[in-house]
């Protein structure tokens, strides 16, 4: 991101509306807040996933977890644009599945040091230029200890046991993106959070409404320009807007993220009122971030050659949308959580043996038998 | 594989003689089935004449016993032949329920007889299947294995046979049926294939009807120590899991696929003449360009549709044994797209009262209900993916 851009964004007050002004923030209200997340997205989804991953879900995290109290600081850091923070999860033979996350904090070997981190986490965003990582790792715990396996560290990143790379990326382009590795890496005592896993979802939704935010934006700008496109480009000597089938993909997709954007925004309303809202956000975020890859294709589809074409708007929109899809918990992984929560008891997990003691295992003999 | 006991003779004597045979069964079923198919559907009602003429009324092959061998009284087709003719049958019949029916007799009930049935059962069913004089029927419950449910019959050894009992919804031909295609859980584990005749001692037929298939005639079977001699047992004793059910799977997701490709053309048909005659803001529906991109749609589905249920029918005509992946796999596109195209058929017919035979109404109703059996896509896509897996 060129410094300007980051300069402009910090001036225009973007990264201070989601928190109160305790920590530096202006306490925007959801309504505000709404129409900076969609106006910051429209105009680069990749900038705004940047800025929103550390002003918004990371310092949520840190606010929430660490507390105001010791990390007023570091949150304050972060609204007023001095730092950038990476929500570091996803590790490199690992995806939302924790069992398999490898990256561990132990205790210094002399009272007093803090902790040492080390592991590998891998496809983040903001790792290669941020100065903090919210990371999520496993505690080594001394004997007696029978806290949460689990904390948040909050990582310096520049210091000697932090090494990163880039990744190349299909879309969002605009964002950093890659690995860091940590070698014993120094967290001081008070940057380790015990965190039991399973309340990590409350604070990853602020994740999820950040994504489904992005989509919106995505599609909408997708939709904005499928509709000049028709009004200006002639086919078969009438103007695009005038054929029916090309009025209908506007017309679904006009009513699609409409439905995608009032849920978005009841859903920001319930989170800043400080209600949970997981279970909406997660449904939200399915929709949302799977409609806006709808409305790309159409665009692209209106737009025909040019929308293919390298450099063009819906180009770049048609792969950033799919990184919603994927980015802070698959479609896939939240619709368990979201099934889960209509009733049906956690998932559950079997080898799959069961298709051939029903008599449907093999091929069958032909018309003459065996 | 290839059919064992004749040459092929469609009457044509060629290769590739399948759309003359689509043909013909079209022509026959539009003569003879499609105008009472509104006034059958309405009454639930059976015509026996009407299936005798099916079964041997038409220049070509009777429709009763397509797969049934030239010397054993049949029309000694092959599998992608008897596809054809299914497709025919429902294109020109417009009746899903109907088309059912016949499906069951001719393939479903047939062709374990004529695969695993003793040489006494081939010799006495087969030639009066093909005539249409017995007709078969079954539970389509009994066509994905015990997918759906523990076997609901269970059978126990006596001299001279067996005893079954228990009882069978969903019974496709029960009113009308000669005999039954039956499996039963032994006591020691495994499952047998029988076929019961319907005078059998012991066996009853009760009413049990879907709201969907109408036109097909259907009931409930309560078998009460119900005798079957040995002669009676289909395959193996015991060995229905290995044999009959994985062929009653394979031949319900192809064959009662086939007159569906024939109904989803006729409907597509159909909705090129409503878009022609309906008007909307003062223009003919058919001007919308969203009314072209949708009949667009159908016809390609319908056409993708056609090729997979006929990959899965040639799994029978060639030397390997039929791929249950190919036939689950073209089930599954062929419930889709019927499902698909029945519901624009419907949407464009509009909301009002229905007009003519009312295709479009009668098969948005019953392509749900096709669209359910053959185990629906719970077990058509667990059993695709334990093929590409190599599990299950």
């Amino acid at each position: 991101m060129p410094p300007q851009n980051w300069t402009e964004i910090v001036e225009s007050g973007y990264l201070r509306l989601f928190h109160p002004e305790a920590v530096g923030g202006t306490g925007g209200s959801p309504a505000t807040q709404a129409a900076a997340l969609e106006a910051l997205a429209r105009a680069c989804p990749g900038t705004y996933w940047t800025a929103t991953v550390s002003a918004l879900l990371c310092a949520k995290l840190i606010f929430t977890y660490g507390g105001t109290e010791r990390h007023g600081d570091l949150v304050r850091s972060l609204v007023e644009g001095r730092r950038l923070a990476a929500f570091a999860v996803v590790e490199t033979e690992a995806g939302s599945d924790a069992s398999t996350f490898r990256s561990a904090v132990r205790p210094a070997d002399t009272p007093g040091g803090g902790f040492y981190i080390s592991g590998e986490k891998s496809r983040i965003s903001n790792a290669p230029v941020a100065d903090v990582a919210v990371t999520l790792a496993r505690r080594e715990k001394p004997p007696g200890d029978d806290g949460p396996d689990w904390c948040l560290a909050f990582v310096d990143l520049r210091q000697p046991g932090v090494r990163r790379y880039d990744i190349p990326h299909m879309g969002l382009r605009g964002m950093p993106w890659g690995g860091i590795v940590f070698t014993d890496a120094h967290v001081d005592a008070a940057d380790v959070v015990p965190v039991p896993f399973e309340e990590l979802a409350e604070g990853m939704a602020w994740g999820w409404l950040k994504t489904s935010f992005s989509a919106i934006a995505i599609a909408e700008s997708a939709l904005a320009a499928s509709v000049r496109h028709a009004k200006e480009r002639v086919s078969f000597g009438r103007p695009l807007a005038h054929m029916e089938g090309v009025q209908a993909q506007l017309a679904e997709s006009r009513a699609q993220i409409d439905a995608a954007r009032l849920l978005a925004r009841r859903a920001l309303h319930e989170r800043v009122a400080g209600r949970s809202a997981r279970d909406l956000i997660a449904k939200l975020k399915i929709y949302a971030t799977e409609m806006a890859v709808g409305v790309v294709v159409r665009a692209v589809q209106i737009h025909g050659a040019a929308g293919v074409t390298k450099g063009h708007e819906v180009e770049r929109l048609y792969r950033d949308a799919e990184m919603n899809v994927i980015g802070g918990f698959t479609s896939n992984r939240l619709r368990e959580q979201v099934a889960e929560s209509t009733g049906l008891g956690p998932a559950v997990y079997a080898e799959f043996d069961w298709v051939t003691p029903a008599g449907l295992g093999r091929d069958p003999s032909g018309l003459d038998g065996p | 594989m290839t059919l064992l006991d004749a040459p092929v003779d469609t009457g044509t004597g060629t290769v590739g003689a399948e759309p003359l045979l689509a043909e013909g069964a079209r022509r026959l079923a539009d003569r003879v089935v499609r105008p009472s198919a509104a006034p059958r559907d309405r009454d639930r009602g059976w015509d026996p004449e009407l299936f005798s003429e099916l079964a041997g009324g038409g220049p070509g092959p009777g429709l009763a016993g397509p797969l049934v061998p030239l010397t054993r009284g049949g029309g000694g087709l092959s599998a992608t032949q008897t596809c054809a003719l299914l497709e025919g049958l429902g294109e020109g019949s417009r009746d899903p329920g109907l088309a059912l029916a016949v499906v069951v007799h001719a393939v479903l009930v047939t062709v374990p007889l004529r695969a695993f049935g003793t040489e006494t059962i081939k010799l006495d069913y087969l030639p009066r299947m093909a005539s249409g004089e017995w007709v078969g029927g079954l539970s389509l419950r009994q066509t994905q294995g015990t997918a759906q449910a523990p076997a609901a019959v269970a059978a126990r050894p006596v001299p001279g046979g067996w005893l079954l009992r228990g009882e069978l919804d969903l019974v496709a031909g029960a009113p009308v049926a000669h005999h039954l295609l039956v499996v039963a859980a032994l006591d020691g584990g495994g499952r047998t294939a029988f076929v019961v005749d319907r005078e059998a001692d012991g066996l009853e037929v009760g009413e049990g009807e879907p709201t969907a298939m109408r036109t097909c005639p259907w009931g409930r079977v309560v078998l009460n120590d119900c005798f079957a001699p040995d002669r009676a047992v289909l395959g193996t004793v015991g060995g229905a899991a290995d044999e009959v059910e994985p062929l009653l799977a394979v031949l319900d997701w192809t064959f009662t696929s086939a007159p569906w490709i024939g109904v989803m053309r006729a409907l597509a048909r159909e909705a090129v003449g409503t878009a022609r005659e309906r008007r909307l803001f003062g223009r003919p529906l058919a001007h919308d360009q969203t009314v072209r991109f949708t009949l667009a749609d159908l016809s390609i589905r319908v056409e993708l549709a056609s090729e997979v249920v006929r990959r899965a029918a040639a799994g029978f005509d060639a030397a390997d044994r039929p791929s249950r992946r190919d036939a689950a796999s073209a089930r599954l596109f062929a419930a889709s797209a019927a499902r698909d195209i029945a519901e624009r058929a419907a949407h464009l017919s509009g909301p009002f009262a229905p007009s003519g035979d009312d295709l479009a109404g009668r098969a948005h109703r019953d392509a749900l209900f096709f669209s359910a059996t053959g185990g629906g896509t719970e077990v058509l896509r667990p059993v695709i993916a334990a093929s590409l897996l190599e599990l299950g």
